[in-house]
């Protein structure tokens, strides 16, 4: 690692960047564009999520306020949990700990900066850790390591069962930092009272291990509020899915980023239920009027990524799509499997879907369970991927809902579990009339694969495809 | 030795052969986590699914993505080429991603070519943590294992038999543990190639035999004078490793592995099955808790208190970890044991290795020689 890298701690340059970005609409037209002219590496982002209009405004803010929890948890007496993107955070919240998701850290670094998370990722390997882990982890999680972030108080991860490397991550940090850890252990059924009776015992367990380690006792009314407005959050994410089915879709290829982004840094809080809100009334806007969410007002294709996304520098993915005119139909990571989605109603599929019920400390507990074993990713991969409910069901089922024209893979190398599978998916996907692509980048690391060769061969599908 | 070395390195041995030839049934399993005492007491051979003689992937490559461990690819490879023919079913166990992916890649390769996937297949949920609702669920997946078993097989499997079985299971296990004394010992009678033909057999013959075998070969190391005297001492650690070969090549002229942390290796005999009470909540008890493997999370330093006490036990010069590339869970974890074990004193090697034919052997060796090296130069300075 550079000497310099180690000048200042990691998170705090991050809040730095995303706090200046925040304050940006603040000044004049004129200001503006000349303050970009000095962020070349972040100008992308900036005028990608700020020209989404409020929402993007809301969102840079949230991204912001996020980052300066981060670094302030310890001096505001909050204790720090280092945990994953599919894991809703409104336990911690309710517990008054702070949630230090690091995928979405990794995002948000990988896109903001030149050298993305490099540094990080090889500190890592110097570590010890492996180089073929994930990126998506190992991004942000060498910052730590090294020591280069906020102090940490314990390790939870709710992946084991469901993606090894990612659980790994989490392991190898606890044991190498010493912290406490807890894992919530997923069976390969994701329905049937079998695995309820499962996920009910583990996530007991979870807040004996959040009490024990935070020194604070469960209060239910606090987890009862955060419930009600995760409930409410799904709401509004129902009414994003269901407006998205709309010919145009008038929702700009952005939003589902800033969907699934919002509720794993802040579900259950009211920073994700505004940027919501600011979401949902411009596309209900748009589709009062017929309006693309593309920015160039018309939409030629409509993508499904069944997985995630790529999140390389300036969010160069999403200015692709939208330069295209291709409407992005979401992917994994913006789904709620809250029993009101539209594609749980539509495909009957509510057994695999939560509900809440916040009437006492036992439908808490279930709620919470259910929610969580039905997060992104945990949900669709943790059996075979052709097992009802699983990711193949899933993805036929979102692709014909928003009748997509085709359908992308892209993750990380670090993935072995979609990559133990992703060949036999696209075969399906192929012969369910969905063309398919499988992209070999890293979503994380440019260096597997350049920005403009992964560009170039997105583009090379759809060419020879003749969906362009 | 010539039988365990024949059981270890052929897939379909003399006994496998002989078994069906009596009629016999195979079930193979892809992990050290599914109870064989479950299919003796039901007549069938336990039999672990092995990668060995796999030269090409060609099969494997075309259902698994490219960044997969090259362990199931080879066993995929295999089954697509008839080698698992002789299996009657098949246990797939989410021992870490790229194994449980082999359930659905077998699965697939049997549509697309009719006779590769045995006719009994099943999907074995192992949790990854030991408690007492994680043992609840572990004991009813061993329970639906067994259902599954005697409804395709027709067999019954009964309490009684159940703990004939694991009384024998466990007497092998105490051979294998006086075995293990000899094979740590100083100037020990048998190298570690030899030693993990031993313990491997156990995974691929009759038990009866291998008990009767074992049984004699401790015998026979007592009374053996021949002595392996001046070689450094290893442990080898890490990834599944089913290759006498790898040993061999480890071992070479100058240095003897008297020690391991493997699944196919001394893992496969550590605790016993107790004889007393519920036989399947006794097997769930073992088997969840006693493979230290790291795909059991958070429990790293249980596993280098193991390793510790391992490496003292059979007085090591060194430890070799090593990996299957793309196994991120030993990888890892190999990181953690190689910044310990060295702080402890115990010199350590991580290698990085492909699956299957050595292809890598001249760059392992050159490696192993150089650690050889630093050890002899760390005796001499001592």
């Amino acid at each position: 690692m550079r000497p310099e890298t180690r000048e200042y701690q990691f998170d705090w340059m991050l809040w730095s960047c995303f706090s200046a970005a925040s304050k940006l609409n603040a000044g004049t037209p004129k200001e503006y564009r000349r303050m970009l002219e000095y962020i070349p590496s972040f100008r992308g982002v900036v005028e990608t999520v700020l020209d989404a209009g409020e929402p993007g405004q809301r969102f840079i803010e949230i991204c912001a306020t996020y980052l300066d929890n981060v670094i302030n948890a310890k001096s505001r007496g909050q204790k720090t949990a280092i945990t994953t993107f599919c894991f809703s955070p409104a336990i911690f919240y309710a517990m008054d700990i702070m949630p230090i998701c690091l995928e979405v850290i990794s995002v948000m670094m990988t896109f903001t900066y030149k050298r993305g998370t490099t540094e990080f990722l090889d500190y890592c390997n110097e570590a010890g850790y492996t180089e073929t882990s994930c990126s998506s982890q190992r991004g942000s999680i060498g910052a730590y390591l090294a020591g280069l972030g906020a102090e940490i108080d314990m390790i939870v991860t709710d992946t084991p069962g469901v993606c090894d490397t990612n659980a790994n991550a989490f392991a190898f940090a606890a044991a190498y930092l010493d912290k406490p850890f807890f894992q919530l252990d997923m069976p390969p059924d994701l329905t049937g009272e079998r695995s309820n009776e499962y996920h009910r015992a583990d996530y007991t367990a979870l807040i004996s291990f959040l009490e024990q380690h935070s020194g604070k006792r469960l209060d239910l009314e606090r987890l009862r509020e955060k419930l009600i407005e995760v409930q409410k959050q799904d709401e509004m994410i129902a009414e994003l899915e269901e407006l998205a089915r709309m010919v145009p879709n008038p929702l700009p290829v952005v939003y589902n980023f800033m969907v699934y982004a919002s509720r794993f840094l802040f579900a259950g809080m009211p920073e994700c239920t505004r940027t919501l809100e600011s979401l949902l009334a411009l596309a209900r806007q748009n589709a009062a009027e017929g309006k693309s969410g593309i920015s160039g007002g018309a939409e030629r294709l409509r993508s499904y990524f069944c997985y995630i996304d790529h999140y390389v520098q300036n969010l160069k993915l999403w200015q692709m799509l939208d330069a295209n005119g291709i409407c992005y139909q979401g992917n994994i990571l913006s789904r709620s499997w809250a029993s009101n989605a539209p594609h749980v109603r539509e495909f009957g599929t509510q057994e695999a879907a939560y509900t809440l019920d916040t009437a006492n400390l036992d439908g808490l507990i279930d709620t919470m369970a259910m929610l969580n074993s039905r997060m992104p990713m945990i949900k669709s991969i943790r059996g075979p991927y052709d097992a009802p409910n699983m990711w193949l069901q899933d993805t036929l089922s979102l692709a014909t809902m928003y009748n997509v024209d085709f359908i992308v893979y892209n993750g990380t190398p670090g993935c072995r579990n979609t990559w133990g599978m992703v060949k036999l998916l696209a075969r399906d996907t192929e012969k369910a009339g969905f063309p398919t692509f499988i992209m070999y980048a890293d979503a994380f690391d440019e260096r597997v694969q350049s920005w403009e060769t992964t560009r170039d061969r997105f583009m090379e599908f759809l060419n020879v495809r003749r969906l362009l | 030795m010539k039988e365990f070395m024949e059981a270890a390195t052929v897939l379909n041995n003399r006994r496998v052969g002989e078994w069906k030839a009596q009629g016999g049934r195979v079930v193979g399993y892809t992990c050290s986590y599914v109870p064989d005492e479950l299919f003796h007491a039901a007549g069938i051979l336990p039999y672990r699914i092995r990668g060995i003689g796999a030269s090409e992937t060609t099969i494997g490559d075309t259902y698994f993505g490219p960044f997969i461990c090259s362990l199931p690819k080879c066993m995929l490879q295999l089954a697509g080429e008839g080698k698992f023919d002789f299996l009657d079913g098949a246990i797939i166990t989410p021992g870490c991603d790229s194994m449980r992916r082999l359930d659905e890649c077998w699965r697939k390769a049997g549509d697309d070519n009719p006779g590769v996937l045995p006719k009994f297949f099943f999907h074995f949920g192992v949790p990854h943590k030991y408690s007492d609702y994680t043992i609840a669920w572990f004991t009813v997946e061993i329970q639906r294992l067994k259902a599954a078993v005697e409804g395709h097989f027709g067999v019954v499997i009964t309490d009684e038999k159940l703990a004939a079985s694991i009384r024998l299971f466990n007497r092998g296990r105490d051979l294998l543990e006086a075995f293990d004394a000899f094979r740590t010992a100083e100037d020990p009678p048998i190298g570690g190639a030899d030693a993990l033909a031993v313990i491997m057999a156990g995974t691929t013959m009759p038990r009866e035999r291998y008990t009767e075998l074992l049984e004699g070969l401790v015998g026979g190391l007592g009374r053996s004078a021949s002595r392996i005297t001046g070689k450094a001492r290893l442990m080898l650690v890490g990834s599944a490793n089913d290759d006498v070969e790898l040993v061999c090549a480890i071992e070479g002229a100058s240095a003897i592995v008297v020690a391991d942390n493997l699944c196919f290796g001394s893992r496969f005999h550590a605790d016993r099955v107790s004889e007393d009470g519920d036989p399947i909540e006794a097997l769930a008890r073992r088997y969840l808790a006693k493979n230290e493997c790291p795909r059991v999370y958070g429990e790293y330093k249980a596993r280098l208190a193991t390793l510790r006490h391992k490496a003292e036990q059979a007085r090591v010069d060194g430890v070799v970890l090593q990996n299957i590339r793309f196994c991120d869970l030993h990888g890892s974890e190999n990181g953690l044991f190689e910044r310990d074990l060295e702080a402890a004193g115990i010199p350590c090697i991580r290698l990085e290795r492909e699956y299957g034919p050595l292809v890598e052997t001249g760059r392992m060796k050159m490696r192993i020689d150089a650690f050889i090296e630093r050890i002899r130069q760390r005796r001499k300075t001592a």
